[in-house]
C-alpha cells in the first residue's frame, strides 16, 4: 500500500515539473506538487501516527502556520530574499537529519560518506542563503575575495585540525563548522548582480542534499525528488552563468567588479526631462522598455504599467525586453512584470527581442546598465565582453532613466549613455515614470 | 521501499535525467515560480526527520535537533508552496 502511494507521489512530482514548463499549466504544476509532496510525508508515517509524541506534532504544525503566514505577507519585490531563505532552511534541515544520523546510529561504511556529504552540502547551503538574503537586503558588503580565497587554499589543511589535537570525539562537529563558514565566506564574496546564480545553485545544493538525505534513511520518494531539484536548480544556475558568458567557477570566485578600470566619459551625455520624454513617446509607433533592478529598487512597477496603459491607449505598440540575469533571482522581472497585470505574451527574451531593436523608435531603459553595455559587443578587454546583452543602442532613440552616471556592477563605464541616439533622465525609475505619465495628460 | 545501492543509483540517475529533460525546456517568465516550486520540493527532506524521530527517544539533545529539522523542512515546503501559489496566481489572472 505504502509502495503504490508512493508510485504516485513521484509521478505526480514528475507531472508537476513538466507542467511548471507553461505559463498556463503552471498554477496546476504547483497543485500537483503539493499533492504528491503531501502523499509522500504522509507515506512516512506508515500508517502509524502513535510513535509521534505531542512535541512533534506541534513543532509541524506551528512551522507551517508560521511558513503561510511569511509568504502571504512578503512583498513581490522581496521574492529573492524569501526564496533564499527557504531554501536554506531545506538545506539545513537536510544537513541537521545527516549529522543526527551520524551521532545517532551505527552506519554502514557508504552511508557514512554520504551522511558527511549531506551534511557538507547541507550546513553549506544553509549558511550560504543565510548570508545571500542579508546581502540581498543589502545589509552586507562585499567581503574581500582575497581571504576568502586563502581560506580556500588552506582548506585541505584546515581540516586535519581535529586530528592534531586530539579532538576525535568532535571530528563531526568541527566538519559542520568548518561547511558553515565556508558558505558564509563563500557566499560573502559574490555581488549583488551575480545573486541570480547564487540563489539558484543554493537551489540546486538543497536538492542535492535532500537527495543524499534520501540514500542515508532508504528512501525512494526522497532521493527521487531531491535529483529533480538538484537538475532543475543546474540548469537555472547554467543559464545564468550563460548570460552572463562567465563560469560557475568564476562567479563563485567572486570579486567581479572590484577592480575599477576605465570609468570616465569622453563627453557629457545628453540630458532630457520628463515633458520631451513624453513627446517623444507620444510620436513613436514602437516602444521597448528594458527593465532592471533599479525598477525593483524604485517599487516602479506600477508605474511602468500606467505608462504602458498610456501608451497602449494611443495605439502604441509596448514590448518589454528581459535579460536573463536582470534583477537578483532568474525571472525577476517577469514576476514584478506579472504582479501590476502586464500580459507576459508582452514580455520577450533576449533572443526573441534582439534583432527587433533596429526597428524601434524608442527605448526606455529602465534601472539597467550593464546588459545594454555595448562594449560586450565590441571592447575585447572589457571584463563584461562577450556577455549576451539587449542591442538597445541600434534603436532611433534611447532613454536611460536612471539617477547618476555611476558605473554598474562590472564597474565599467557606459558608452551608451553617450551615445547620439541616447538621453539621460536622472532620477529614480518611479518618480521619473510618473513625471512622464503627468507630462502626458499635458500633451 | 528498499532497493539495492546499483538499482537506487540507477534511480537517482533517471531522476537528475527527467528533471533537466523536463527543466531545459521552460521560458524564462517562469524561472522564478519553477525555482520557488522546486525549492519547496526541497524541503521533502522532511521525511527523513519524520523516518529518524522515533529512533532518536534516549538522547534528548538529538531529539531537538531533529525537531529543528522538522521545523525547517516544514517551513520550506508550507511557505514555498504557498509563495509559488502566490507568484503563479498574477500569471494566472491574464491568462
Amino acid at each position: 500500500m505504502i509502495e503504490i502511494i508512493l508510485l504516485i507521489s513521484a509521478v505526480l512530482f514528475i507531472f508537476a515539473l513538466k507542467l511548471f514548463g507553461r505559463p498556463s499549466t503552471a498554477h496546476r504544476a504547483n497543485l500537483f506538487a503539493m499533492l504528491a509532496m503531501a502523499l509522500a510525508v504522509f507515506s512516512a508515517f506508515n500508517f502509524d501516527f502513535s510513535k509521534y509524541d505531542s512535541a512533534f506534532y506541534i513543532t509541524i504544525v506551528i512551522s507551517g502556520l508560521l511558513g503561510v503566514l511569511i509568504s502571504k505577507r512578503v512583498q513581490m519585490t522581496q521574492m529573492p530574499e524569501l526564496v533564499g531563505l527557504f531554501n536554506g532552511f531545506g538545506g539545513g534541515a537536510s544537513g541537521a537529519i545527516a549529522y543526527v544520523e551520524l551521532s545517532n546510529s551505527s552506519l554502514p561504511f557508504n552511508d557514512y560518506f554520504v551522511a558527511i556529504f549531506s551534511m557538507v552540502i547541507g550546513m553549506f547551503t544553509f549558511s550560504g542563503s543565510l548570508v545571500a538574503v542579508m546581502k540581498l537586503r543589502g545589509k552586507l558588503n562585499n567581503f574581500s575575495s582575497k581571504f576568502a580565497n586563502i581560506f580556500s587554499v588552506f582548506l585541505p589543511v584546515i581540516i586535519f585540525i581535529p586530528a592534531v589535537l586530539e579532538m576525535d570525539n568532535f571530528v563531526i562537529e568541527f566538519i559542520i563548522l568548518v561547511a558553515l563558514i565556508t558558505g558564509i565566506i563563500r557566499v560573502a564574496v559574490i555581488g549583488g548582480a551575480d545573486m541570480p546564480v547564487v540563489i539558484a545553485f543554493l537551489n540546486s545544493l538543497s536538492g542535492i542534499a535532500a537527495m543524499s538525505a534520501g540514500f542515508i534513511v532508504n528512501s525512494i520518494i526522497l532521493i527521487v525528488a531531491g535529483a529533480l531539484v538538484g537538475a532543475s536548480g543546474i540548469i537555472l544556475t547554467l543559464l545564468m552563468c550563460a548570460a552572463m558568458n562567465r563560469t560557475l567557477l568564476d562567479v563563485l570566485k567572486g570579486g567581479f567588479g572590484n577592480t575599477t578600470i576605465n570609468n570616465e566619459y569622453e563627453k557629457d551625455p545628453i540630458s532630457t526631462s520628463p515633458e520631451d520624454v513624453a513627446i517623444q513617446l507620444s510620436y513613436a509607433e514602437s516602444v521597448v522598455i528594458v527593465p532592471g533592478y533599479g525598477m525593483a529598487v524604485a517599487q516602479a512597477q506600477a508605474a511602468v504599467k500606467e505608462l504602458t496603459n498610456t501608451l497602449k491607449d494611443k495605439n502604441i505598440e509596448v514590448k518589454f525586453a528581459i535579460h536573463p540575469v536582470a534583477g537578483r533571482m532568474p525571472g525577476h522581472m517577469n514576476v514584478l512584470l506579472a504582479e501590476v497585470d502586464i500580459d507576459y505574451e508582452d514580455m520577450f527574451t533576449l533572443e526573441d527581442i534582439n534583432s527587433d531593436f533596429s526597428s524601434t523608435d524608442v527605448v526606455l531603459v529602465l534601472g539597467a546598465n550593464d546588459v545594454v553595455n555595448p562594449l560586450a559587443r565590441t571592447d575585447e578587454d572589457s571584463p563584461i565582453y562577450g556577455m549576451p546583452i539587449l542591442d538597445v543602442d541600434l534603436a532611433r532613440q534611447v532613454i536611460v532613466i536612471k539617477r547618476s552616471m555611476s558605473p554598474g556592477y562590472a564597474g565599467i563605464a557606459n558608452p551608451l549613455f553617450i551615445n547620439d541616439n541616447a538621453k539621460m533622465l536622472f532620477t529614480d525609475a518611479k518618480e521619473g515614470l510618473e513625471n512622464i505619465i503627468k507630462s502626458f495628460e499635458l500633451v | 521501499m528498499e532497493a539495492t545501492f546499483l538499482l537506487t543509483l540507477l534511480i537517482t540517475f533517471l531522476a537528475s535525467f527527467i528533471g533537466y529533460e523536463l527543466i531545459s525546456k521552460i521560458p524564462q517568465t517562469l524561472h522564478t515560480p519553477l525555482m520557488s516550486g522546486s525549492n519547496a520540493i526541497s524541503g521533502i527532506t522532511l521525511i527523513a526527520a519524520i523516518l529518524i524521530y522515533p529512533e532518536v527517544r534516549e538522547s534528548q539533545i538529538l531529539q531537538i535537533i531533529v525537531l529543528i529539522a522538522i521545523s525547517f523542512a516544514t517551513l520550506n515546503i508550507v511557505g514555498g508552496f504557498s509563495v509559488t501559489g502566490r507568484i503563479l496566481e498574477m500569471f494566472k489572472k491574464n491568462d
